[in-house]
C-alpha cells in the first residue's frame, strides 16, 4: 500500500520509553526520538494498520484510525478504482 | 560525495533478514557448530518482521498415523502442483512435519495443546490439518538464537550482495536511521528476505523483493517467476481476506457462480475463482457477494488459545466489521508472493556458497510446483515451508562456513555497490519511488493482468512495466526511508517484468497460472521450468526440463 491516510494518535504524556512500538513497526513509519525517548511517527503515510504498535503499547498511548478508502483494491472496474 | 560512516563486519554465516526463516536457519545452523559466528542482518527489526508475527498463524498438520508421505505428495501433484513440484523434496516436507513442530516447541513457540497433552489439530481437509501457534513465534525464536550467541544488527537494509570468483564473499547495506555503510565478509549467506508482494496487501504481504533483486543482481538464477500472482477475495470496504469465501460467491442475478468453476471441495481460493469472478464482472452481473450464512462459521482465530496474538486480531476484527456492516461485496485483491530465487535441496542458489529459503524460493525451489508461495492453496505451509528450508540449508551452509576462511572482498565491487546504493540521494531531483511503484502496481493489480492472463493482457502489463523501467533510472530520494522505497522499487520492477515476461512465455494454463487465451494444460510440451538468470544488462529467459520420469507420480499424456 501506498499513501494511505491513516492516522495516528499519540499520547505522549503516558510513554514511557519502552520502545515496543518501535521495534514493532515493520515499514519504518515509527522512528525514534533518543533525546526524548519517545517515538516519532515520521512516515505515517506508509502505515499498513497493522496495530501491533497500539496493541503492544502497555500504556495505551497509541490509537490507530484506518482510513480504509484510501488504500487501493486496483481492480479495473470503476467501482473499485 | 562519501561523507557516510563506514563499517566492515565478518561473521562465519550471514543471514538475511529476521522473519521466521532467517530464525530458524540461525538456530539449525548454531544446533550443528555451535561455535559458528552467525550475523542475522534485517531492515526493520529481527522477531517484529516478516509474515509469520501478523498472519493468522497456523501451522500445516500431518496426521501421518493416518496418511503417508507418499499419498499427500500423489494428491498434491495431481491437484495443486500439476507436475512441475520436485516430489523428492515435498516427501521430504510431509516426512518432517512433526520433527519441525518439535523444533518450533524447543526453540520456544508456543503451540496450544488440548487438556491431554496433545497438538489442537483442526482437520482442513482428507489430507490436511492445521494447528495454531501464537503470533510471538518470531520473538521468541530471537530470543533462543539470542542465548546461543546468534547476534543481531537491525535497520539495516542488505542493498547488494559481493561475490568472488563467483562464489559469495559477503554483501553490502546501510543504515536506513543514519546511513552508515555495511560491508559483511562472510563464508555462507542465507537469504531470508520473503516474497515479491509489491506493497499491495498490507499485514502479511509484506515482502518486496528485495533479496530477490539483489540474487538476480550477482548473477543467481531464477526459476518459476510467473507463479508470483497470488491473490485472495477479500471485502470491499475493510480489504479483510475472506478465507473460503470462494465456497458461496453469488452474483447479482442471486446465482451460486461457484459452481461454475468447482464442483467439489478443493484446498483453498483458486485462480479459477479470480477468472470466474472477472467473467462476472466484465457480463455486468457483479458485483459479487457472498452469502455468509452458508460459510459454516470461518474465523480460525478463536479456536485456540493464543494471548499474544488474540489482541491483534481482535482489534482488526473490529475495524473490519465496524466498516463492512452488513456488506459482503468481495472482489479479489492482488497479494503476488513471488519467490523465485533456484535452489537446490540444500536451499544453495547457483552461487556457491549463497543460500534462499522461506519465501524468497519457495518457488525456485520446485518444492510444491505451478502454485504461488505459501500459502500456495494450502494454508499454514508459509511457516513450515520457512522452519524447513531452514533446517534444510544448515548442514550445507555450516560445512561451508566451518571448512573455508574468509573468501577475500573485492574493493572495487564494493565502491560499485556503495554508488549504486546511494545513486537515488545525489540526484538534485528525481521522481519519487512511489510513482515508480504506482506504475508496477498498474501492471500486476488488476487481475486480468496478473491472475487470468492472455497475450494481450500481458503486452498491456509490460507497457506499465516499461514505463516504471523507464522512470526508475532518476529515482530521487530525500533521506534513508525513501532510499529504502527506491531500491524496493527497483526490485519491483525486475520481479514483474520477470513475471510477465514468463508469463508470456508459457503459452498453456497449469495449476494456478491461468491463460484465457490457452485454457489447457499442455504436458506435451510445457513439463518445463522457465528459468531467469542475468547476462549482461539482459535478462535472459530459458527452459529446464521438468525430470518426471524419475518420480512416482507420473502426468498424463
Amino acid at each position: 500500500m501506498i499513501d494511505t491516510k491513516h492516522r495516528i494518535i499519540f499520547n505522549s504524556e503516558n510513554c514511557i520509553g519502552c520502545k515496543l512500538c518501535y521495534k514493532a513497526c515493520f515499514v519504518d513509519v515509527i522512528r525514534w526520538d533518543e533525546e526524548k525517548k519517545q517515538p516519532v511517527f515520521q512516515y505515517v503515510e506508509d502505515c499498513e494498520h497493522c496495530f501491533w504498535c497500539e496493541v503492544l503499547c502497555k500504556k495505551n498511548c497509541i490509537k490507530i484510525i484506518p482510513d480504509f478508502e484510501s488504500e487501493k483494491l486496483l481492480q479495473t472496474f470503476d467501482r473499485y478504482l | 560525495m562519501d561523507t557516510y560512516e563506514r563499517e566492515n563486519i565478518s561473521a562465519d554465516v550471514l543471514i538475511i533478514g529476521g522473519g521466521i526463516a532467517g530464525l530458524a536457519a540461525a538456530l539449525s545452523v548454531k544446533e550443528i557448530n555451535p561455535d559458528l559466528d552467525i550475523l542475522i542482518v534485517e531492515k526493520q527489526t529481527a522477531g517484529y518482521s516478516g509474515k509469520a508475527c501478523r498472519g493468522g498463524g497456523v501451522l500445516q498438520y500431518f496426521d501421518l498415523h493416518k496418511i503417508k508421505p507418499e499419498q499427500f505428495v500423489e494428491y498434491h501433484v495431481h491437484n495443486i502442483g500439476c507436475y512441475l513440484g520436485d516430489q523428492d523434496l515435498l516427501f521430504k516436507y510431509v516426512s518432517m512435519n512433526n520433527h519441525m513442530l518439535d523444533k518450533l516447541v524447543e526453540w520456544g513457540a508456543k503451540l496450544p495443546k488440548r487438556a491431554d497433552g496433545s497438538y489442537a489439530v483442526i482437520p482442513t481437509g482428507p489430507m490436511t490439518a492445521m494447528i495454531g501457534v501464537d503470533l510471538d513465534i518470531t520473538i521468541k525464536l530471537r530470543r533462543t538464537a539470542e542465548k546461543t550467541g546468534v547476534r543481531f544488527l537491525d535497520k539495516v537494509a542488505v542493498s547488494d550482495l559481493l561475490t568472488t570468483d563467483n562464489s559469495i564473499a559477503g554483501a553490502t547495506g546501510y543504515s536506513i536511521i543514519d546511513g552508515t555503510f555495511y560491508t559483511f565478509n562472510a563464508k555462507s549467506v542465507i537469504l531470508a528476505t520473503g516474497s515479491q508482494n509489491y506493497r499491495i496487501g498490507p499485514m502479511w504481504g509484506s515482502g518486496r523483493g528485495d533479496g530477490i533483486a539483489a540474487a538476480y543482481r550477482a548473477g543467481a538464477e531464477m526459476r518459476n517467476p510467473e507463479f508470483g500472482n497470488f491473490a485472495q477475495l477479500v471485502r470491499v470496504k475493510s480489504h479483510r481476506e475472506v478465507v473460503f469465501g470462494e465456497n458461496y460467491m453469488y452474483n447479482q442475478l442471486g446465482e451460486h457462480i461457484t459452481k461454475n468453476f468447482r464442483s467439489g471441495p478443493e484446498p483453498d481460493i483458486s485462480s479459477t475463482a479470480i477468472a470466474e469472478w472477472f467473467t462476472q464482472m466484465s457480463m455486468a452481473k457483479g458485483p459479487i457477494v457472498l452469502k455468509p450464512e452458508e460459510s459454516g462459521g470461518n474465523s480460525i482465530y478463536t479456536i485456540w488459545d493464543r494471548p499474544y496474538g488474540e489482541p491483534f486480531w481482535k482489534i482488526n476484527e473490529q475495524w473490519a466489521d465496524k466498516a463492512d456492516g452488513d456488506d459482503w461485496e468481495v472482489c479479489p485483491l492482488f497479494i503476488g508472493e513471488q519467490s523465485p530465487v533456484k535452489v537446490g535441496h540444500d536451499m544453495q542458489t547457483t552461487i556457491p556458497g549463497l543460500y534462499a529459503i522461506g519465501d524468497t524460493s519457495y518457488c525456485g525451489s520446485a518444492l510444491a510446483g505451478a502454485v504461488p508461495a505459501p500459502p500456495g492453496r494450502n494454508r499454514g505451509s508459509g511457516i513450515l515451508n520457512a522452519v524447513f528450508s531452514g533446517i534444510m540449508c544448515a548442514q550445507s551452509a555450516a560445512d561451508n562456513a566451518s571448512n573455508a576462511p574468509l573468501p577475500p572482498v573485492d574493493k572495487n565491487q564494493v565502491e560499485e555497490c556503495f554508488t549504486s546504493a546511494f545513486t537515488p540521494l545525489w540526484r538534485d531531483s528525481g521522481c519519487d519511488a512511489k510513482d515508480v511503484i504506482r506504475y508496477i502496481q498498474k501492471a500486476v493489480g488488476p487481475m486480468e493482468r496478473s491472475v487470468y492472463l492472455s497475450d494481450h493482457r500481458i503486452a498491456t502489463a509490460m507497457k506499465y512495466v516499461e514505463k516504471a523501467k523507464e522512470l526508475s533510472v532518476s529515482m530521487k530520494a530525500n533521506n534513508f526511508h525513501e532510499l529504502l522505497a527506491c531500491h524496493e522499487a527497483n526490485a519491483m520492477v525486475l520481479s514483474a517484468e520477470m513475471q510477465f515476461r514468463a508469463a508470456d512465455m508459457r503459452i498453456e494454463s497449469r495449476g494456478w497460472f491461468l491463460r484465457e487465451d490457452y485454457p489447457e494444460m499442455d504436458n506435451k510440451n510445457w513439463l518445463k521450468w522457465i528459468i531467469v538468470k542475468k547476462e549482461g544488462d539482459t535478462m535472459k529467459l530459458g527452459t529446464e526440463d521438468v525430470p518426471y520420469e524419475k518420480w512416482p507420480v507420473k502426468p498424463q499424456f
